[in-house]
């Protein structure tokens, strides 16, 4: 077996890495991958919490990379989805502890356990993005339609390009309704800016914090918009490239629905 | 209360968006070139005495646009020409 490594990264803090990792590795489980998430924010991992796995953490990826213990005693396996496991960040340490070169070493046992490795990428462009990304064959950017949030992408994607990896653009949260109405960027604004191929997107969607709260994987809730757009982004990843990118759209009150038929309106 | 409701969509319709797509360009430029505002502006000014030597340009419908790909920012500096000049000797 050799496994894809993918790392999710943003540069921003708080555009969704991290439910990202969370529901786009459950997706791949789903369809009967065998996944691991990698929580490479050594210092303040979250990852963890998000998936519901808090409470069974015994080793972490710094014991791993520090010989205190073997692979497999750091990899906790999801109560809820077979074939899905984590691999949590030390909380004690800092981003020094590991060294890109470590993270090159235990990739190459990654590779060979699991088809697919998601690299859960802190915040920032210094020694824990350069860890995360030093075993990387592709990477998705996850970006909110905010000038903030896409002017970061842009940074990290050029630092991918510069270390000859392939970045494909996520972004989340969009609100339909203020995109229709002029005042979010669209997803096509963003991907003219960035000139960057889509992944996916996904909508601001209430169930991620219900999901956070659980720890019940966002991709198992049923009726979650944002639920299914991760789905489909999994699949994407999983070899369906060409699945068409659904465009958010928010829900048309009546009027609307009468004057779409009449031709106003888009 | 249904007109009501179509006005304001029609005449409160926001566009606060296009404003946030210029601004990011141009963050991005300033970001990758490393040049400011102040450097753009000059050089704008200085491309505009340029021009003017040899013909008359309307300076209101000015528009300095930017445009990116991978690996490549493109300035674009549209003007429109009202006629040209007769060229005098220049003395410099």
């Amino acid at each position: 077996m050799q496994g894809r490594i993918i790392v999710i990264s943003s540069g921003k803090g708080g555009v969704g890495k991290t439910t990202a990792t969370a529901s786009i590795g459950a997706a791949l489980a789903l369809a009967g991958k065998k996944v691991v998430v990698v929580d490479m924010d050594i210092g303040l991992r979250n990852l963890d919490v998000v998936m519901g796995l808090e409470n069974r953490i015994v080793f972490n990826i710094v014991d791993v990379i520090r010989n205190k213990c073997k692979l497999q005693q750091a990899t906790i396996k999801s109560r809820r989805i077979d074939n899905l496991y984590l691999i949590p960040a030390s909380q004690s340490d800092n981003k020094d502890a590991i060294t890109p070169q470590d993270m090159v070493r235990v990739s190459k046992k990654l590779r060979a356990e699991f088809d697919f490795i998601l690299m859960d990428c802190p915040a920032g462009i210094e020694r824990g993005f350069e860890n995360a990304i030093a075993a990387a064959d592709e990477a998705v950017v996850v970006c909110t339609p905010e000038i903030s949030a896409v002017r970061d992408a842009d940074r990290v994607i050029g630092l991918l390009y510069a270390k000859e990896i392939t970045s494909r653009l996520l972004i989340n949260r969009i609100v339909p309704i203020m995109v229709e109405r002029g005042d979010m960027l669209s997803h096509q604004d963003v991907v003219d800016v960035l000139s960057i191929d889509l992944v996916g997107l996904v909508q601001a969607d209430e169930d991620v914090v219900v999901s956070t709260n659980t720890g019940i994987p966002l991709v198992m809730q049923e009726n979650s918009k944002a639920g299914q757009a991760f789905t489909r982004i999994a699949m994407r990843l999983n070899g369906h490239p060409d699945l068409p990118i659904e465009v958010p759209r928010a829900p048309k009150s009546l009027w609307g629905r009468i004057a779409s038929k009449i031709g106003f309106g888009k | 209360m249904l007109l009501n409701g179509f006005l304001k969509k029609w005449f409160l319709k926001g566009n606060s968006k296009e404003a946030a797509k210029k601004r990011l360009q141009f963050a991005l430029v300033y970001d990758r070139l490393e040049v400011s505002d102040d450097v753009l502006q000059e050089m704008q000014k200085e491309i505009v005495e340029v021009i003017s030597r040899y013909f008359v340009i309307d300076t209101d419908q000015l528009k300095l646009d930017i445009t990116r790909d991978n690996d490549l920012s493109a300035l674009i500096f549209n003007t429109p020409i009202i006629s040209a000049k007769t060229r005098a000797p220049m003395t410099s």
